[in-house]
């Protein structure tokens, strides 16, 4: 019986015996139960250890450019250098005169930056939902229907992520020219000799389109295909018709799914600026743009990182939004 | 139509299509194929061009190796800038991967196994980094390249580096933790019952359950560093740090020729096999895991 | 369970995160924690103040350091050139590598203000670089440029135009920190087989008479193209505006002009290139174009096969109605090959080396004595159809001189180039 042994603890057990005190004393964050109840005990500097280098990288790399980006736009310039950014770092020399003068000039005065922003939306707004329902399509059946080829449509859909972006959209440079292909097949119908390069709003939505769909296809993909196929036999079971089914099983297990899409798709999409420079001209010029035209002009930098600043602002919004739901879903996970 | 000739088929014609729950989805059929299409050919065609033996990107003008390697300066063979352009790709590319995945990949096991407070705050911030538009990355580290570490970090392939794992660094993170909120912490605690040091747990255990996710991070940095534009043009400095996409920018607003279309198909063949030999490589690894590379990266 | 490995790993941890923290962000603190001031010339007060220079008022740039001694060992290189795109012979180039047994790098940029930005943010570090007049002073006076070692070019004064190296041109008598790399005036450039299609002359005639107003001609909607470059474009908005003051501060006259552009941008979508002219012109892309005379003869090396060099055409307004300038050919300071950059400035100012980048590839012509106007046309060098494109010496007296803008002039101008540019 137990009173012979128990004055002869192995190495393991004395350690364990002291766990115990150890949890006492510690006090971290709250580790949820089930960790409580495995009893394994990592030392307090473990995980942060391995979250560390990341964030560090992060801080350098990620926060302290914004800070800086806030620190030129608050900033001046040296008239006498070229132009050159002189930033102030600290929050009490900063002025914001030139800040204010790139924000009234999207709503008073000459608002230069107006038309921009508009086109901006339009074409972002147009460009997602085309995304949206072309991707929702195109999942949809590879999910639903595509048995046979499904393995030679998922090679073939995620393909565009490892064929460079440029090379997708200088290869429609080369389509939509005056005199190439394109022109050529629409000639018989009279459409003939179009410029579609010349600065029109739909090459530059149907460019976007083309760029930022395959992000938008691929998360709906893999959240119709993890639907089971039983469920969506109980909606049918219960009396719903092909479009019920689809509207009150399918569409909302997809909905995170659908979420994260438009947010992938439509935060870069503001921020594009290479889209228009091939395919389109100052007419159809966007957000992105005007940030680039003003990193390259002489004195522009404070303009540029004002304008950043904006943009952020802009983004901000959906990204808050898209953070918290991810992290809601996180947490039901 | 399916519905010819049994005899219980409901009313025929295009009525009896829509109702059938049977039907073949023809209209989405067509729809996908039809966007396949419209995804793949303008890039095959520009690769079909490459072959021209003219100068146009858009007017066949005879079969040719011109640009492959017959032209004596502006063929990719002869052409030593474009070729530096293709291996800086390349460098920064593979640098990116051998930083950024292990970065990730280590704060996603931090981020899922610690709940405090600054492990949240950590978290929200990588998640920014993911979905901030690329410009906005690009610029903010020009400006600080340029002003705050002007004499440490010159700009240039470097520069270019920092900048790309800035950028990248959030996508193991996410693929990798996806992966990890489906396996349990029970495998480690398992293997720490059994005697293992924590780091040995991480090795031996986690770390090959997580080989599927590390594997489709690996390939989606790669592919996604091959074509970056933005931060590499931000933080270009000189011929030495040209990378291929911007190569193509420049050339596709001045004067384009098919070189560049050949060089762009080199590009794609590259990382067409280098995705390929890695989704072999990581089958004969991991035998009866899920595929999950696409997956994973979308269970956000 | 405690392993010695894991409290040094800890103790590795911190102190690594601490220096790597520290180390530059002191620094960086130190640095930023003063006010910056205003306009700080970095201690040589002999580079401040250096006065714009005009025809009337020549400038002579100071210099503070001593030019590179002849007898400087020739490094091995690379060179590193900083130029417009398709701006030099790929062969010249060539030549120079294998005479000097060196490598030599070309980097382009495709807007002098973007190459001014990235030379003096220090983003390229060029041996040899190509400004416009107008940016020298401000180079010199930021201390970015070396002075010229006179003995180590000496094609400068067998080669080139006396005017040029005595006295020198006047934003830099004495050429002390530059020698001219070409000349070209501006016009519009077009197609004569397409304006009125298949009669040359007609063609000729139409362009003479409408002048500068071409480019704002509706029947040549969508190829139209104006260069992507805020002082050029303004510039001849105002000629054609019918004012001669290529160097107003008006604002009025710099508005009338921002105007003008975008209207012709927004009803003829004219587009705002850099090459559109020797690029795209002979291909029939556009059918005028505002153009730099070397622009429009480089064109006949971009023509389809079945096209002649007739089909191009120049019109140079009248005298004293255009501008006339030149390129520079500098070394930057930063330079880590100062006497191979010599050498290739050398190289280039060569009569046979200078005139075969002109006559075989770049089509701008050097200001060279051995380059006869009237024998160019004669030669073949120059189509007949472009006879106007050819530079003479005394058209520096006659036309008008582009000069640099005093900065807050300069924000104007930018200020409306913003507008154009960002399409509003």
């Amino acid at each position: 019986m137990p009173e012979i042994a128990t004055e002869t603890t192995t190495p393991v057990e004395q350690e364990q015996t002291q766990e115990p005190r150890r949890r006492r004393r510690r006090r971290r964050g709250g580790p949820p139960a089930s960790e409580e109840r495995s009893g394994v005990w990592y030392p307090r500097w473990y995980w942060p250890s391995f979250i560390a280098p990341g964030t560090i990288a992060l801080i350098f790399l990620f926060v302290l450019p914004f800070y800086v980006v806030f620190s030129v736009a608050f900033g001046t310039v040296d008239f006498n250098n070229f132009g050159t950014a002189v930033p102030y770092y600290a929050p009490w020399w900063w002025s914001f005169h030139t800040f204010n003068g790139t924000l009234q000039q999207f709503y008073a005065g000459t608002h230069i930056y107006q038309a921009p922003l508009f086109r901006t939306f339009e074409y972002v707004i147009a460009a997602s939902i085309i995304c949206l329902v072309l991707g929702y399509t195109v999942a949809y059946y590879t999910a639903r229907y595509a048995t046979k080829y499904k393995g030679l449509i998922l090679i073939l859909l995620v393909s565009p992520f490892w064929i460079s972006y440029l090379m997708r959209i200088y290869a429609w440079q080369g389509l939509l020219d005056v005199n190439g292909p394109i022109n050529k097949i629409l000639g018989p119908f009279g459409f003939g000799h179009t410029n579609f390069l010349e600065g029109k709003p739909i090459t530059i939505i149907l460019g976007l389109v083309y760029g930022y769909i395959p992000f938008m296809i691929l998360p709906i993909y893999a959240s119709l295909d993890r639907i089971q196929e039983s469920l969506l036999e109980a909606g049918r079971d219960l009396g719903g018709s092909g479009a019920q089914t689809f509207w009150r099983v399918t569409l909302p297990l997809s909905r995170p799914a659908i979420l994260a899409g438009i947010v992938i798709v439509t935060l870069p999409m503001f921020g594009d600026y290479y889209t228009n420079d091939l395919l389109g001209s100052t007419k159809t010029s966007m957000f992105g743009n005007l940030i680039s035209q003003q990193t390259e002009a002489t004195a522009g930098s404070t303009r540029a990182a004002s304008l950043v600043l904006i943009l952020s602002v802009i983004v901000l919004i959906p990204m808050m939004y898209y953070l918290r739901e991810t992290r809601k879903q996180v947490e039901q996970a | 139509m399916s519905v010819a000739v049994t005899p219980e088929a409901p009313a025929r014609g295009i009525r009896g299509y829509i109702r059938n729950p049977w039907r073949k989805p023809r209209f989405l059929q067509a729809t996908t194929i039809g966007y396949l299409l419209w995804s793949m050919l303008p890039v095959l065609i520009a690769v079909f061009f490459s072959f021209n033996s003219g100068r146009s990107r858009s007017s066949w003008q005879g079969f040719g190796l011109t640009w492959w390697s017959t032209s004596p300066t502006d063929s990719i063979l002869h052409d030593a800038e474009i070729r530096a352009a293709m291996l800086q790709t390349f460098k920064l590319s593979f640098l990116t991967v051998i930083i950024a995945v292990p970065l990730g990949t280590l704060f996603a096991i931090g981020i899922d196994r610690w709940h405090g407070r600054p492990a949240r705050a950590a978290n929200f911030t990588m998640l920014l980094s993911f979905v901030v538009p690329e410009i906005i990355l690009g610029v903010s580290l020009y400006i600080l390249f340029t002003s705050l570490f002007k004499d440490i970090i010159p700009l240039g392939t470097n520069a270019q580096l920092l900048g790309l794992v800035a950028y990248q660094v959030s996508y193991p993170v996410i693929i990798v933790r996806a992966r990890l909120l489906t396996i349990g912490p029970e495998y480690e605690e398992a293997a720490m019952d059994l005697g293992s040091t924590p780091n040995q747990a991480i090795k031996r255990v986690l770390l090959p359950l997580l080989i599927p996710a590390i594997f489709a991070s690996v390939a989606l940095v790669f592919a996604d560093t091959v074509d970056d534009f933005v931060t590499v043009q931000a933080l270009s400095a000189g011929s030495t740090s040209q990378t291929l996409a911007m190569k193509i920018y420049s050339a596709a607003r001045a004067s384009p020729t098919p070189e560049v279309n050949a060089a762009a198909t080199v590009m794609l063949i590259t990382t067409l096999l280098v995705i390929a030999g890695g989704v072999l490589f990581y089958k004969r690894f991991s035998k009866g895991q899920e595929l999950g590379g696409a997956t994973d990266f979308a269970q956000l | 369970m405690r392993h010695p490995k894991d409290m040094s790993r800890r103790q590795f941890l911190t102190r690594a995160g601490g220096a790597a923290v520290a180390m530059p962000s002191l620094a960086a603190i130190l640095a930023a924690c003063t006010k910056p001031g205003t306009a700080s010339s970095g201690g040589n007060s002999a580079l401040d103040n250096i006065p714009i220079a005009t025809l009337d008022a020549p400038v002579t740039l100071p210099t503070v350091q001593d030019p590179i001694a002849s007898d400087a060992p020739m490094e091995s290189g690379p060179l590193i050139l900083y130029n417009w795109a398709d701006y030099i012979y790929k062969k010249v180039v060539q030549d120079f590598e294998t005479k000097y047994g060196v490598d030599v790098q070309i980097t382009t940029f495709n807007n002098l203000e973007e190459g001014i930005q990235k030379v003096v943010n220090g983003q390229v570090v060029p041996d040899v670089f190509v400004p416009t007049p107008g940016y020298l002073r401000r180079l010199v006076a930021k201390d970015l440029l070396q002075p010229l070692n006179h003995d180590l070019i000496p094609n400068m004064t067998s080669t080139v135009w006396p005017s040029y190296s005595n006295p020198g041109p006047y934003y830099d008598l004495g050429w002390k920190y530059s020698v001219p790399y070409t000349i070209y005036t501006w016009g519009v450039a077009y197609r004569r087989d397409l304006i009125v299609p298949g009669n040359e002359t007609a063609s000729d005639q139409s362009i003479a008479q409408q002048g500068w107003d071409a480019l704002w001609n509706h029947d040549y909607a969508g190829q139209i193209s104006l260069y992507d470059s805020y002082g050029d474009t303004i510039a001849i908005t105002i000629l054609r505006n019918g004012s001669l003051d290529v160097n107003t501060q008006d604002p009025a006259v710099i508005d009338a002009a921002k105007q003008a552009i975008e209207q012709t941008i927004n009803d003829n979508d004219a587009r705002l290139t850099i090459n559109g002219v020797y690029a795209k012109l002979p291909a029939g892309d556009y059918v005028v174009a505002e153009a730099w005379s070397g622009d429009i003869v480089g064109a006949q090396f971009y023509l389809p096969k079945n096209l002649t060099t007739d089909v191009l055409g120049y019109w140079k307004p009248a005298d004293g109605k255009t501008m006339i300038g030149n390129d520079l050919l500098v070394i930057p300071k930063s330079s880590q090959n100062p006497r191979l950059a010599h050498a290739f400035l050398n190289f280039m100012l060569d009569d046979k080396e200078g005139t075969e980048n002109f006559t075989q590839w770049n089509g701008y012509q050097p200001p060279f004595n051995s380059i006869q106007p009237d024998t160019l046309v004669k030669d073949g060098i120059v189509p007949e159809s472009l006879a106007s494109a050819v530079v003479t010496e005394d058209m520096f007296k006659k036309d008008l001189t582009p000069y640099e803008l005093p900065p807050d002039v300069d924000q104007l101008w930018l200020d409306a180039w913003t507008e154009i540019k960002a399409g509003a």
